[in-house]
């Protein structure tokens, strides 16, 4: 069983003048100079590059590390390798207000944890890259710095199932038996 | 309580009475539809370990992306996808040359009005213009449904968009999504199925309902769907065999908004860069200094947008320094553009025509962009660096917007030709 809790090192997505980025879409997390590439590991180095002041994204983050952002992150195309690179990095979780419809399915089928969390917008200045940050998969409750509590949206049922199964082919085996 | 169209539709599906928006259902979808991705796809399917799919009747691949290869990486991967086809013994494939997906999939049949449709690409929701549900998938789970022939979907939550009115004269359906796009944002259809209705969009061809659907995944939609008429059965008749019951939404389903647009009041609308709903009246950017124009895509590429653009540039040329780069949606298409003349005039122009497929739309070929240089494309996404140059500028029009543009070599409102 993969943990339902989990904390790590926040990276919050900013634009310049110091806004939440909303609609980041899938030419800005894995541009489309670089679909050629199907070998996960070779992807993680892409990783918004194409994001305007994030471009050297994938050389500060670390394994473990939460990624924070507004609305409609992933919006655009249908390319897995948008999600494909985050793990290449490990990526624990995004964080956002909410998220593209098929990214969200290519997330939560590649067992990426992805969580949806309504009213971001609101509370997002009280987060500031380096944050420790923990959230409960199953009860969408959020600590900021072990202090300040918020609250996301729980995994839904099929989410969770296939996230701790590993991906959507592991549950397929469970599934199918 | 009645039921929207892909509460209906999803609950025919898996054999309930009702479906509620929400819920989680699995699925065996009529159809799959997959493009160059395929060989992807496969090398997924290949890692389940299966040896055999569910059930190839269910494959509809279309190698559409970058056709001809553009170099010896993508020659291998269409090559690992004929393979595939051959050891499957998938029979619905289309190879080079036959046209984008989204175009060629209705025209070889492959949808009709109450099916339930999942593809490898974000604008798979364009079958939805046929009474369809279509919706986009990833690679991963295609190799899923591949292995399965099933799928779990959400069922969305429905917008109810109704269009009265008359278009005025050079104002059309991609004028109405794009103003839509505008009023939306990116995300104002997150999840949603996008029901069109109203007589304006009754009076609309077949082909300006596809870019309607088409472009709805611009606002995030899961699935966007027109009620099959009278024009759907005559464009389907021949094309599909099997029998079929088209689904219709009841009159008291219960809709997360409801939209009503006046089309008498709609003007020609552009997109400018670097997102989709950064729209505005094209009288806001007339002017503006372009170096391409590109007529074509699964959004734009049909008779119809080919038959707009003619009749602007038909006897005229474009301005110096201007390049019109055409692409016909599919073969078919091309063939009814050239037994009409509409091919020979848009060639005598200035046009140069590529052959049918995705081209330069996705930025791998064809017609890729310097630093600095604008593209006015009839095609349904203008995020930063999709065409070439994270330094080029891409704006969104209609046909007739492009073909009015590419006459004066800057941003031309059609209405004033």
């Amino acid at each position: 069983m993969r943990p339902t809790q989990i904390t790590g090192r926040l990276w919050v997505l900013r634009d310049a003048t110091g806004r939440l980025y909303t609609d980041i879409d899938t030419d800005m997390i894995f541009h489309n100079r670089y679909l050629h590439i199907t070998e996960v590991t070779q992807m993680g180095q892409y990783a918004l590059d194409n994001l305007k002041g994030w471009e050297d994204f994938a050389r500060r983050a670390r394994p473990g590390d939460l990624i924070m952002a507004g609305s409609n992150f992933g919006a655009g195309s249908s390319r897995q390798q948008a999600v494909d690179c985050f793990h290449a990095l490990g990526i624990a979780a995004l964080i956002a207000e909410s998220f593209g419809a098929i990214y969200k399915r290519n997330a939560i089928n590649s067992g990426l944890p992805l969580v949806t969390f309504p009213g971001l917008a609101e509370v997002a200045s009280r987060f500031e890259s380096g944050d420790l940050v923990t959230v409960d998969f199953c009860t969408g409750a959020l600590i900021r710095n072990g202090a300040e509590h918020f609250q996301a949206q729980p995994f839904s049922k099929v989410q969770l199932d296939i996230y701790q199964a590993g991906n959507l082919f592991e549950y397929g085996k469970v599934v199918t038996g | 309580m009645g039921q929207t169209f892909a509460e209906k539709v999803l609950a025919q599906k898996t054999g309930l009475e009702r479906t509620v928006a929400g819920q989680i259902v699995t699925v065996k979808p009529d159809r799959l539809l997959t493009h160059d991705n395929t060989s992807a796809i496969a090398a997924t399917f290949y890692k389940i370990g299966v040896k055999r799919m569910a059930d190839p009747t269910l494959s509809v691949i279309v190698l559409d992306h970058v056709v001809p290869a553009a170099n010896e990486t993508y020659a291998i991967s269409h090559q690992a996808t004929r393979a595939f086809v051959a050891e499957q013994g998938i029979t619905a494939f289309y190879d080079v040359g036959e046209g984008i997906c989204h175009q060629v999939f209705p025209e070889k049949g492959h949808v009709w009005p109450g099916a339930v449709i999942v593809g490898s690409d974000s604008h798979t929701p364009t079958a939805g213009a046929f009474g369809a549900f279509a919706a986009g998938i990833g690679r991963t789970e295609a190799a899923a449904v591949m292995a399965t022939g099933e799928i779990w979907l959400r069922v969305p939550e429905s917008i109810r968009v109704i269009v009265h009115g008359t278009l005025p004269p050079r104002v059309s359906a991609k004028d109405v999504i794009l103003y839509l796009i505008g009023q939306l944002r990116a995300d104002g259809a997150d999840y949603c199925s996008v029901e069109f209705a109203g007589e304006t969009i009754t009076a609309m061809s077949v082909s300006e309902r596809m870019t309607l659907t088409n472009m709805s995944a611009e606002m995030g939609a899961k699935n966007a769907v027109v009620e099959p008429d009278e024009k759907t059965l005559a464009w389907l008749a021949g094309r599909v065999s099997q029998p079929f019951t088209p689904v219709f939404a009841d009159a008291d389903a219960v809709y997360a908004r409801v939209i009503t647009l006046d089309a008498g009041a709609l003007t020609p609308q552009i997109a400018r860069p670097h997102t989709v709903d950064n729209v505005a009246p094209v009288t806001d950017v007339v002017g503006t200094r372009i170096d391409q124009v590109v007529l074509g895509t699964c959004t734009n590429g049909r008779l119809e947008d080919l038959r707009a653009a003619a009749e602007l540039l038909r006897g005229k040329h474009i301005a110096p320094g201007v390049r019109l780069l055409v692409l016909p949606a599919s073969r078919e298409v091309l063939q009814a553009a050239l037994a009409e003349g509409v091919i020979a005039d848009l060639i005598a122009a200035g046009a140069t025509l590529l052959n049918p497929g995705c081209g330069p739309c996705l930025g791998a070929h064809q017609g890729c962009m310097a630093p600095g240089e604008a593209t006015l494309s009839t095609s349904n996404r203008n995020f930063k660096g999709r065409m070439g140059s994270k330094d080029a500028a891409i704006y969104l029009g209609s046909p007739a917007t492009a073909a009015a543009s590419a006459l004066m070599g800057v941003i031309t409102d059609p209405r004033e030709l």
